[in-house]
C-alpha cells in the first residue's frame, strides 16, 4: 500500500532518513520504534504528504505522495504527535471543520461525527469547548479527529504522549478494532510496550536508518539468546554482576539487572556462579527478551537514551 | 525574605529568557521615543509644522502684495507653490481660475489669491481671498493662523496705500504731496531722521516711523528706535494685542471659501474614525496573523496539510479571513461614527466599502509580514506594537502629518496608515467617484501585492508549514 525506495531527507548537515525503504501492505498494524530523534516523525510526514524526500520516493497505492498534490492525502489519516486541535471550539466544531476539509457534508459529516464521538466516548461533551477536556479525551478527539473520512490508511505519531493508562487502553482497543476492521495502521512510538502490544510488524528506526525490520519473532531471533535473566540490583548480587561483564551484557534500570548472555554463554553456567556466591535461585528471573534488548542489540543503545 | 529574593530571580530569569518582552519593554520604547521625537521635529531646531502645500495667486502689481508673497515663501510651515505645470512641461504662473480643480484634486488644501484691487479704492481697507480643502480641522486652525499672521504683518504697508488712495481722492494730488511733507517734516522734527526718507515711506503706505529704527547718521542725533515687529516663524502664530487684531480685521476682508467637503457634517469625526480604525485593524489583523505560530506549534498545520489543503489555500484562507475581518471591523467603526457623530457612511457607501477591501487587504499583507519576519508569536505582537504606533503616528491616524518634518512626511506617506486614510477622505470628504479613487485603490493594491510577496516567500523560507 505505501511503499517507500532509498528515502532521504536531511535537515541542514542533519541527516533525518538515510535512504529508507519500506513497504507496508494493505491491512497492516505497522508499528515504527525508535528513541526521540531517530527520524519517526520524519518519516510520517514524509508519508502524510506534508515535505518532499531529499532523495528517494513515497507511494501510496502507486501514486506518488508530495505536498504538490492534495489528491493522494484523501485516502490518509493523520494523528499528530501534539494534540492539534482548536480548543477554543467544541468537539463537534472541531469535528465539522476536519471532515469539511476533507468534502464531508451535511447528513454524512453529522453521521460520521456522531460515530466518531460515540466510539471515544464523548458523545455528551461535544458542545463543551475543547480545552476543558483531560488530556485523555483530547487524545481522544485527536484520534477520531483523523478518522472522519475513513482513510485507508491511519499514519499514528506517538498518539499516546502523556495519557492516562485508561485513556491509553481506550484509545489501543479503538485502533485494534480499526486494524481488524481492515484500516491500515502506521504507529510510531518509542514505548516498546505499545508496539509489541499493537503492531503486526515492526520496524526498528535509529539515525534514520531502519537496520530491522519483521513481526515480534522474527526481531528476537536477531538475538544471540533466547532468555535473559533479571535479578534485583542489590549490594549482595554485585559481586555477580561483576562476573558476568565478559558473558554478556547487564543492563541496569529501575533496581534491577538484565543479563543478556552471548551467543555461546551457557545459562547452566550462570546458575553455577550464583550458587556459588551463596545467591538463592528465587533472586532469579528467566524470561523471553522484550523489544528493547533487539534494539540495544541493534543500535548499541537504549530506546530511553 | 529569602525566598521572596529567589521568587524575585526566578522572574528576572524568565524575563531576560523572554527576548520579545525585553525588546519590548526597552527598545521598543525607546525607538518610540527616538521616532517620535523626529515626528515632532525634536531633533531640529524649529518645531511646528511643515510643508504644508499653498498655492499662491498674486493678481495685484503692488509691490506690497509681491512682499505678502515673499513672507510666506520664508515660512517654513508653507510650501508656496506659484505656478503651474503643463502638458508640455513648461510652467505659468497660477489663476485663481486652477485653484478649485487642483484643490479638489489634492493637488493643494490651501491657497491664498492676492486680487488686482487688494487695496480697495472704494473705501478704506485690503481684501484677500482664502480657499480651502479643510480636511483636517486642525491642520486648517494652523494654517488660518499662520496665514493671518502673514498677512496681519503686511496690512499696514498696505493699509497705508489704501489710506492714501483714498486721501489723493478726496485732496487731490497737490494738498495731498503737501500733507504728507507737513507730517514728515513733523515726524523728523519730533524724533530726527531724514525728512524726504520720511516722506517717501509715508507715500509708500508706511506710517514714517521706519526708518527712525535704522542707525542715525550722526552720531547720538536720533533717540532709540522703537522695537521692530515679531518675525517668529513656527508654530504659534504672533498673537496681535486683541483690540488691534479686531481693528485689523475689520479693514482686512478675506473671502473664505471652502472647495471640498461643504457638506460634510463632521469632518474632525471622519478624520479621527478613520484613523482610529485603521490602526485597530491593523493591530487586529496581526493578532490573527500571530496565530500562525500556535497552530504551527499545536500541530494543527500538520494535520490541516495532511487534508487535501495546499499551503497556498492554508495562506489565502487567513488572507481572506484578515480581509473580512477588517471590512466588518472598519464598517462597524464607520457605523459607529455614523451613529455618534453623524459621519455620512450610507451616502458613500458603495465606495467606502471598496476603500475598506482595499485598506483591509493591505493590513492583512502587513499582519501577514510581521508573521513572516517574526521568529515567534511574542516577537510578532511586540513587532506588530511597534510597527502599528509608528505607522499610525506617521501615518497620519493621530495628528496632521504637516506637524511632522518634512522627510517625516515622506516616510509617512509610505504607510498602509495613510493611503487607507487618505481613502477614507476621499470618499466621505471629498465625495469621489469611484473612478477618482483608483489612484489610491491602486497605491494599496501595490502595497498589498508587494508586502503579500515578500511574505510568502519569507514564510515558506522559514519553513512556518513544515
Amino acid at each position: 500500500m505505501l511503499s517507500l525506495r532509498s528515502v532521504t531527507k536531511r535537515y541542514g548537515a542533519l541527516t533525518a532518513l538515510d535512504g529508507v525503504s519500506l513497504d507496508i501492505a494493505r491491512g497492516e498494524f505497522f508499528g515504527l520504534l525508535g528513541p526521540n530523534g531517530a527520524g519517526k516523525s520524519t518519516l510520517m510526514a514524509l508519508a502524510a504528504g506534508l515535505r518532499s524526500p531529499d532523495a528517494g520516493t513515497l507511494t501510496l497505492d502507486g501514486g506518488v505522495v508530495t505536498p504538490a498534490d492534495p489528491r493522494t492525502r484523501t485516502s490518509l489519516g493523520l494523528v499528530p504527535q501534539s494534540i492539534a486541535l482548536y480548543e477554543e471550539l467544541s468537539a463537534d466544531q472541531n469535528l465539522r471543520i476536519f471532515g469539511a476539509l476533507y468534502g464531508l457534508r451535511g447528513a454524512q459529516l453529522r453521521r460520521r461525527i456522531d460515530e466518531a464521538l460515540a466510539a471515544v466516548q464523548l458523545t455528551d461533551r461535544r458542545r463543551d469547548p475543547v480545552k476543558t477536556f483531560s488530556g485523555g479525551m483530547q487524545r481522544r478527539l485527536n484520534l477520531v479527529a483523523a478518522l472522519l473520512h475513513q482513510p485507508k490508511l491511519l499514519l499514528c505519531d506517538e498518539p499516546t504522549v502523556g495519557v492516562d493508562p485508561q485513556s491509553r487502553n481506550a484509545i489501543f482497543d479503538y485502533l485494534t478494532a480499526l486494524n481488524r476492521a481492515g484500516l491500515t495502521i502506521i504507529y510510531s512510538t518509542h514505548y516498546m510496550e505499545e508496539a509489541t502490544r499493537l503492531c503486526s510488524r515492526i520496524g526498528i528506526i535509529d539515525h534514520g536508518r531502519i537496520p530491522a525490520l519483521g513481526t515480534l519473532d522474527e526481531l528476537l531471533t536477531r538475538l544471540p539468546f533466547e532468555e535473559e535473566i533479571s535479578f534485583p540490583a542489590t549490594p549482595e548480587t554485585a559481586p555477580l554482576a561483576a562476573l558476568l561483564g565478559a558473558d554478556g551484557t547487564l543492563v541496569s534500570a529501575d533496581g534491577r539487572h538484565r543479563f543478556q548472555p552471548r551467543a555461546d554463554f551457557r545459562l547452566s553456567a550462570f546458575y553455577t556462579r550464583a550458587e556459588a556466591l551463596g545467591l538463592p535461585p528465587r533472586l532469579f528471573t528467566a524470561a523471553r527478551p522484550t523489544l528493547e534488548a533487539v534494539f540495544l542489540h541493534l543500535t548499541g543503545r537504549n530506546l530511553r537514551e | 525574605m529569602r525566598v521572596i529574593l529567589t521568587l524575585v530571580r526566578k522572574d528576572i530569569a524568565n524575563f531576560l529568557r523572554n527576548r520579545a518582552a525585553v525588546g519590548l519593554t526597552f527598545f521598543v520604547p525607546v525607538a518610540l521615543i527616538y521616532i517620535f521625537g523626529w515626528v515632532f521635529g525634536l531633533h531640529q531646531k524649529d518645531t511646528g509644522p511643515t510643508g504644508i502645500r499653498l498655492a499662491v495667486v498674486n493678481a495685484s502689481t503692488n509691490p506690497a502684495a509681491q512682499k505678502l508673497v515673499d513672507a510666506l515663501a520664508t515660512e517654513t510651515a508653507f510650501h508656496v507653490i506659484t505656478t503651474r505645470e503643463l502638458p508640455d512641461h513648461t510652467t505659468r504662473p497660477l489663476a485663481e481660475a486652477d485653484l478649485r480643480p487642483l484643490i479638489h484634486d489634492g493637488k493643494f488644501r490651501f491657497a491664498v489669491v492676492i486680487p488686482a484691487d487688494v487695496v480697495r479704492t472704494d473705501g478704506i481697507g485690503l481684501h484677500l481671498k482664502i480657499l480651502s480643502d479643510p480636511r483636517n480641522e486642525i491642520e486648517t486652525q494652523m494654517v488660518n493662523g499662520l496665514l493671518q499672521k502673514a498677512i496681519f504683518s503686511h496690512v499696514p504697508e498696505l493699509l497705508g496705500q489704501s489710506l492714501q488712495a483714498r486721501a489723493r481722492g478726496f485732496l487731490g494730488e497737490a494738498r495731498s504731496d503737501q500733507f504728507n511733507r507737513s507730517l514728515a517734516r513733523a515726524i523728523t522734527t519730533a524724533f530726527g531722521g531724514d525728512p524726504a526718507t520720511v516722506q517717501r515711506e509715508i507715500e509708500a503706505g508706511g506710517l514714517g516711523l521706519g526708518t527712525l529704527a535704522q542707525p542715525a547718521p550722526a552720531p547720538s542725533a536720533a533717540p532709540p528706535a522703537p522695537p521692530a515687529p515679531a518675525q517668529a516663524k513656527g508654530a504659534t502664530p504672533v498673537q496681535a494685542p486683541s483690540a488691534a487684531a479686531d481693528f485689523l480685521s475689520r479693514l482686512v476682508k478675506i473671502d473664505q471659501e471652502q472647495v471640498v467637503g461643504k457638506d460634510v457634517r463632521s469632518p474632525l469625526a471622519t478624520q479621527l474614525v478613520g484613523g482610529w480604525a485603521i490602526m485597530f485593524l491593523l493591530f487586529a489583523v496581526s493578532a490573527s496573523s500571530a496565530a500562525f505560530f500556535d497552530e504551527k506549534s499545536s500541530g494543527l498545520f500538520q494535520r490541516l496539510l495532511a487534508a487535501p489543503v495546499t499551503r497556498a489555500q492554508l495562506l489565502w484562507s487567513r488572507f481572506v479571513y484578515g480581509v473580512g475581518l477588517g471590512l466588518v471591523q472598519l464598517t462597524t467603526l464607520f457605523t459607529a461614527g455614523r451613529l455618534m457623530y453623524g459621519i455620512d457612511v450610507f451616502g458613500h457607501f458603495g465606495s467606502l466599502m471598496v476603500v475598506c477591501i482595499f485598506a483591509a487587504a493591505a493590513c492583512t499583507s502587513f499582519g501577514m509580514f510581521i508573521a513572516a519576519i517574526a521568529p515567534n508569536a511574542q516577537a510578532a505582537n511586540g513587532l506588530a506594537t511597534f510597527f502599528v504606533m509608528v505607522m499610525s503616528a506617521t501615518g497620519g491616524a493621530w495628528y496632521p502629518m504637516s506637524l511632522m518634518p518634512e522627510f517625516m512626511q515622506q516616510v509617512g506617506k509610505l504607510t498602509v496608515v495613510y493611503w487607507s486614510m487618505e481613502g477614507f477622505a476621499q470618499v466621505l470628504w471629498a465625495g469621489r467617484s469611484f473612478r477618482e479613487l483608483l489612484p489610491v485603490l491602486g497605491v494599496l493594491a501595490g502595497i498589498t501585492a508587494g508586502v503579500m510577496a515578500i511574505a510568502v516567500w519569507r514564510l515558506n523560507h522559514k519553513r512556518m508549514f513544515e
